[in-house]
């Protein structure tokens, strides 16, 4: 089976391996091409966005504005922090140079100049590795004023490497812009979008590390050989991160629309003990659930897990086994959220620590049926009021899985209202009647 | 125009306005904490969604511009259901403490609260804590658990004040606004975010807990603090005025005032040194008089100066009114020659934003009513030093502490006269003091630097005005309290405004006058002195009217 | 405690600020290297870090607290990171976040008194394939028991 991005081949992160094994031939042909034809051929080729919005990349980069005296931008998302995802240090590691070529590529089709490359704070090693692997591309003249030599053209582009220092949020790409600008990671309101109104104002285009890495193999091969593979509305290769209870965890690049349960026993081992599955959450911890028994004939693609009731997200597929206790992984799920909950909009930033205050309240067997429905109602009153989508990633969790585990949630719940709320001043309206409290 | 439709109004609206601004063009307000007119959108209250047709998700009207042939409900069921969440979103960890907050009857939070939320929670935890009573600077105390995190004060900051002195630290429910270690808020703007924070969070330390504001009455005027005149509110309870807040005039000040004129302007009022009823020197000692006897014994020591021998002095702090009927004064009595105002000069204390250098609110009435702008001051007192000017009639200044070096020359006079609101140098050595009212017990007008005249009006009482009778504001207190209330009762100062107490002189002289109110002075000011024509108390009204004068040929201009 | 770049690392600042248009943008890159200086973000290294950028001192406060990896607090010599999310969670990151716990006695945010070891419970960091893991300092180790954690954690000198 084909890889586009993660090609078999050793020693690849070396550029003299890239380069023997036609690396950077497409920068070079792109560079002979028009930017609109490149636009075009990306767009052709069905090629969406990794990070987790599947959104077509010709599409977003024919948002950038033709006519414009502004410089443009292009950011390239590295954060990734999505629980259940490492897909993109792989690149970093094992296939840096193709990354470099696809940000060449895009550079030149959306005309940016300058491209920042944002890797999380906590990846210092892939942070390394990539500086090494970019030094190496600028060294050779692949990157820089010296590519006008090197591929015989006008056009030149600088890439920068910024790292992030611990924040989730940064990973949406508002949030990523204002982190690069040196400010608190909060996301933007939008519109205006980044393409209008991107870094410093100016038009922006950002795609996911692993989007970006696609580009040059689809240059080289034409968009009708990568819109051929895998699932037509969904095409190529996809970086599964499997994890959890499985016995081989780790990164698949398999054809988009693979079936989940494939994934699963064939590439990532099956279940230790042979155990049943209870749970999986197919693309990094904010998409919703799915019941194990319901896994047969699931497709790893955009729209076939939409109809199955989640999305694709990053692809991180988390596998939980019939002993796990989902009571607890929600907790912990919504645990991550109030941690990384920027703090800027009222529902996020005071929904994410209540929803956290009831699921531990749950866990510790002090949960009662009511609050179970207050958890569902808390979750739906984050989603869709929020600044960015990180109210729907906290949300969505708290809120399919008690859709669909709702009765290991009623098992650990009294059926009784409890009557004791920690907080006992602000809550005296529903358990003292005041009037008792009068002496005449 | 373009169009668009709200909650079923049609609404026309300028190209780039949002929702919110155009929404509230026909009176339609919706509900918003961190929005404000005068600051960069900030979008995170999250308050004022609406439901806007063919848009999948609520949109928030402060961010949002308005477009052609947009439909937007924003009282829909989604809308109210948003609103209703968001509103308890925003209360879970809040205190709940109204009962001992400052901010309690002029809260945004309370209001909406009561408006737009379900009326009771469903949150049982424990809430989040954080520093409480933090003083972030000299003038402002901070409450950590009554913060909304609207960013209101840190955009204040920023964007107004040109100091980026406040900002964000920590993330999610631990947010919490801070100064930078080690330093304070004390922009010298610093206390407008105690106005604009929506919540409790940001207090005045100079106002913190000393009274209810339902319990004050608030009466529009016009800040003394210096020649900007920026429009401002007098707040008062049993008859104290207790603090001024700025009051909008997109013209002026727009919604803001300055530290200094907020809390240097309004204490001498209350003050224990006010000048109680009209004085006369006898005997080395002051004694007690009827108004009419100090009207009889002015006007016989005035008739005694010839136009060389006498000065009258108006000033930059008195009213158009007051300094009309000093020149009216001078004129009739004594046949002018010299008259002039102080000037209030202290270069270096402007700014771009509002503060002038002038430090008088009035110094361009006076002169348009017949003062000198200041400059023929020093040539007065040089002749009061050279004993020349034998008689002074002073009002509202204190020369004598403006201008020490004369201070012996002031002193050898053979009349003083002072017109004053509080003791001072120059009333200790007059021989006729007459308590005039201050700014906050009178009519008048005043004139801006840029030309604006703006009225100021009584907030507190004295015994020559009466709070129900003279249509002064009322509060809580003033309406439904009785004499064995603390509050009803109040000390009366005997004081009168400066144009009333020359009034009583003319009359004493023989000019009598059928004028008893001061707008129907102004009405005899505009028919007399050019600037003023046309104008009356009614076209000034609350924001002003700038009077049609050329201002680089006034003397004014030129000399400040 | 006064503050200063080493010249070394003012030769770094003028290469990280080439790579943005506007000093502002540098502020996280300069704090990291403050960090490496000074092992935390103390208030003197943002003040200095403000006049070097020409920014607000309170611009770099808000920064340096809304991100998790600068230091408001001397860390220990070796920063212990224990990632319990979801997919180590799952895989026994507990098992090694209580064991370090219980081992030095510390407990989320604390430091040994002889300031060699601190601990922080750390959100995901991208070692779900490889989990549990812990991160000491800058360095990952994966595919852990909790007396491999531990063996680890020992053989820092």
């Amino acid at each position: 089976m084909e890889r586009i991005v993660l090609p078999e081949i050793e020693n690849l992160h070396n550029i003299d391996v890239y380069i023997a094994n036609n690396g950077f031939a497409a920068a070079r042909k792109a560079l002979l091409m028009s930017p609109d034809d490149i636009i075009d051929v990306v767009k052709k080729s069905g090629l969406r966005g990794r990070g987790g919005a599947a959104f077509s990349t010709g599409l977003k980069w024919s948002f950038m504005p033709k006519s414009t005296d502004k410089p443009k931008y292009l950011c390239i998302n590295g954060d990734e922090s999505e629980p259940g995802s490492f897909k993109d240090r792989q690149i970093f590691e094992f296939n840096p140079h193709q990354l470099i070529e696809g940000i060449i590529i895009t550079c030149y089709a959306i005309q940016a100049k300058s491209a920042y490359l944002y890797i999380r704070g906590e990846y210092h090693k892939w942070v390394n590795l990539m500086e090494t692997a970019l030094e190496t591309a600028y060294a050779r003249g692949f990157v820089g004023e010296e590519m006008k030599k090197t591929f015989n053209t006008d056009f030149s582009c600088n890439i920068y490497i910024h790292k992030g220092a611990g924040a989730y949020i940064c990973g949406e790409e508002s949030s990523l812009m204002n982190s690069i600008e040196g400010k608190r990671g909060y996301p933007r309101v939008k519109p205006p979008f980044p393409a209008q109104n991107g870094l410093w104002g100016n038009p922006t285009t950002i795609n996911n590390v692993e989007t970006i890495t696609n580009i040059p193999p689809i240059i080289n091969k034409g968009w009708e050989w990568f819109s051929a593979i895998g699932e037509p509305k969904h095409p190529g290769t996809i970086l599964f991160g499997v994890s959890g209870h499985v016995n081989k965890p780790g990164v698949y690049e398999l054809p988009s629309g693979t079936l989940l349960t494939d994934v699963i026993y064939n590439y990532a081992g099956g279940v230790p003990g042979n155990k049943k599955i209870k749970c999986v959450i197919p693309g990094g911890s904010s998409m919703p659930p799915l019941r194990g028994d319901q896994l047969e004939g699931i497709k790893m693609d955009a729209e076939s897990l939409r109809a199955a009731g989640s999305a694709i997200g990053t692809g991180g597929i988390m596998v939980m086994d019939e002993d796990t206790d989902l009571v607890k992984v929600l907790a912990r799920i919504a645990k991550f959220y109030y941690h990384e909950s920027c703090g800027q909009c009222t529902p996020c930033r005071e929904g994410t620590g209540w929803m956290l205050k009831l699921l531990n309240r749950i866990v510790n067997g002090e949960g009662s049926q009511r609050d179970i429905d207050l958890l569902l109602s808390v979750a739906n009153n984050i989603e869709g009021n929020t600044v960015c989508a990180l109210g729907e990633a906290a949300a969505w969790p708290v809120k399919f899985m008690l859709m669909r585990f709702r009765d290991e949630f009623e098992a650990r719940v009294s059926p009784h209202i409890n009557l004791e709320p920690k907080n006992k001043v602000h809550s005296m309206r529903h358990t003292v009647n005041p009037i008792d409290k009068v002496e005449i | 125009m373009p169009k668009l439709t709200i909650d079923g109004k049609e609404v026309e609206f300028q190209p780039g306005q949002t929702i919110i601004q155009a929404a509230a063009t026909v009176g339609i307000d919706i509900p918003h904490f961190c929005w404000h007119p005068k600051l960069s959108v900030s979008g995170n209250c999250r308050v004022c969604l609406v439901e806007i047709e063919k848009m999948p998700k609520l949109a928030i009207s402060c961010a949002t511009q308005a477009a052609e042939g947009m439909v937007v409900h924003t009282n829909s069921e989604k809308t109210l259901a948003a609103r209703k969440a968001v509103m308890e979103f925003i209360l879970i960890n809040h205190p709940l403490d109204c009962p001992v907050c400052d901010e309690a009857g002029e809260c945004k939070l309370q209001e909406y609260t009561y408006k737009h939320s379900i009326g009771e929670s469903r949150f049982t935890e424990e809430k989040q804590h954080k520093e409480k009573r933090v003083p972030l600077g000299p003038h402002v105390m901070f409450d950590g658990e009554r913060c909304i995190s609207c960013s209101r004060c840190i955009r204040f900051c920023t964007e107004v004040a040109g100091d980026t002195q406040l900002t964000f630290v920590q993330r999610g429910d631990r947010v919490t606004i801070n100064t930078f270690p080690g330093k304070e808020l004390d922009n010298p703007y610093s206390m407008n975010v105690t106005d604009i924070c929506p919540v409790g969070a940001l207090t005045s330390r100079d106002f913190r807990f000393n009274s209810r504001v339902w319990d004050l009455s608030a009466t529009n005027s016009i800040c003394q603090g210096c020649s900007k005149g920026c429009n401002i509110q007098l707040w008062v309870k049993a008859n104290k005025v207790l603090r001024l807040t700025p009051r909008h005039n997109q013209e002026v000040n727009s919604f803001w005032m300055c530290d200094e004129g907020r809390l240097n302007t309004f204490k001498n009022i209350n003050a224990e040194n006010r000048i109680n009823g009209p004085h006369l020197k006898r005997n080395g000692g002051f004694t007690r008089v009827s108004w009419d006897e100090a009207f009889s014994a002015a006007i016989s020591e005035l008739k005694g100066f010839s136009r060389e021998e006498i000065a009258y002095i108006g000033s930059g702090f008195a009213t158009v009114e007051d300094n009309y009927m000093l020149a009216k004064l001078a004129k009739t009595v004594s046949g002018t020659k010299y008259i002039d105002a102080v000037p209030h000069l202290v270069p270096g204390s402007g700014d771009a934003i509002l503060r002038t250098e002038d430090k008088t609110p009035n110094m361009l009435g006076a002169t348009l009513t017949g003062m000198q702008g200041g400059k023929s001051i020093e040539q007065i007192l040089q002749l009061v030093s050279e004993h020349k000017i034998r008689a002074l009639y002073v009002i509202d200044e204190d020369l004598v502490s403006n201008y020490p070096q004369f201070a012996e020359a002031i002193k050898k006079l053979d009349l003083l006269i002072v017109h004053a609101v509080n003791e001072n140098a120059t009333t200790q050595i007059a021989h006729i003091v007459l308590p005039s009212a201050s700014y906050a017990e009178k009519h008048g007008t005043m004139v801006n630097i840029d030309g604006r005249i703006q009225r100021i009006r009584p907030a507190v009482t004295t015994i020559d005005a009466d709070r129900t009778l003279d249509g002064l504001s009322l509060s809580r207190l003033d309406k439904f309290g009785t004499e064995y209330d603390r509050w009803g009762r109040s000390d009366k100062i005997d004081a009168r405004p400066t144009w009333k107490i020359i009034l009583g002189i003319l009359s004493a002289f023989g000019q009598r006058s059928k004028i008893t109110m001061a707008d129907e002075l102004f009405h005899e000011i505009a028919e007399n002195v050019p600037a003023f024509r046309g104008i009356n108390y009614d076209t000034i009204g609350e924001q002003g009217v700038v009077l049609n004068i050329n201002k680089t040929t006034s003397v004014y201009g030129e000399k400040l | 405690m006064e503050f200063v770049f080493s010249e070394e690392n003012l030769r770094k600042i003028e290469n990280i600020l080439k790579k943005y248009p506007v000093k502002k943008a540098a502020v996280m890159p300069v704090l990291y290297v403050a960090q490496e200086q000074n092992g935390w973000i103390s208030t003197e290294v943002m003040r200095e870090v403000a006049r070097i950028l020409e920014i607000p001192e309170e611009d770099v406060l808000g920064v340096a607290t809304f991100y998790t990896m600068y230091h408001k607090k001397p860390a220990g010599k070796y920063h212990l990171q224990v990632c319990t999310n979801v997919s180590c969670m799952l895989r026994g990151g507990y098992a090694v976040y209580d064991a370090v716990k219980n081992k030095y006695g510390l407990k989320n945010g604390s430091v040994t008194d002889d300031g060699k070891y601190s601990l922080e419970e750390v959100e995901c960091m991208g070692s779900c394939g490889t989990a549990p893991m812990i991160a000491i300092n800058e360095d990952y180790f994966e595919n852990l028991t909790p007396e491999q954690a531990l063996a680890i954690i020992e053989s820092m000198k």
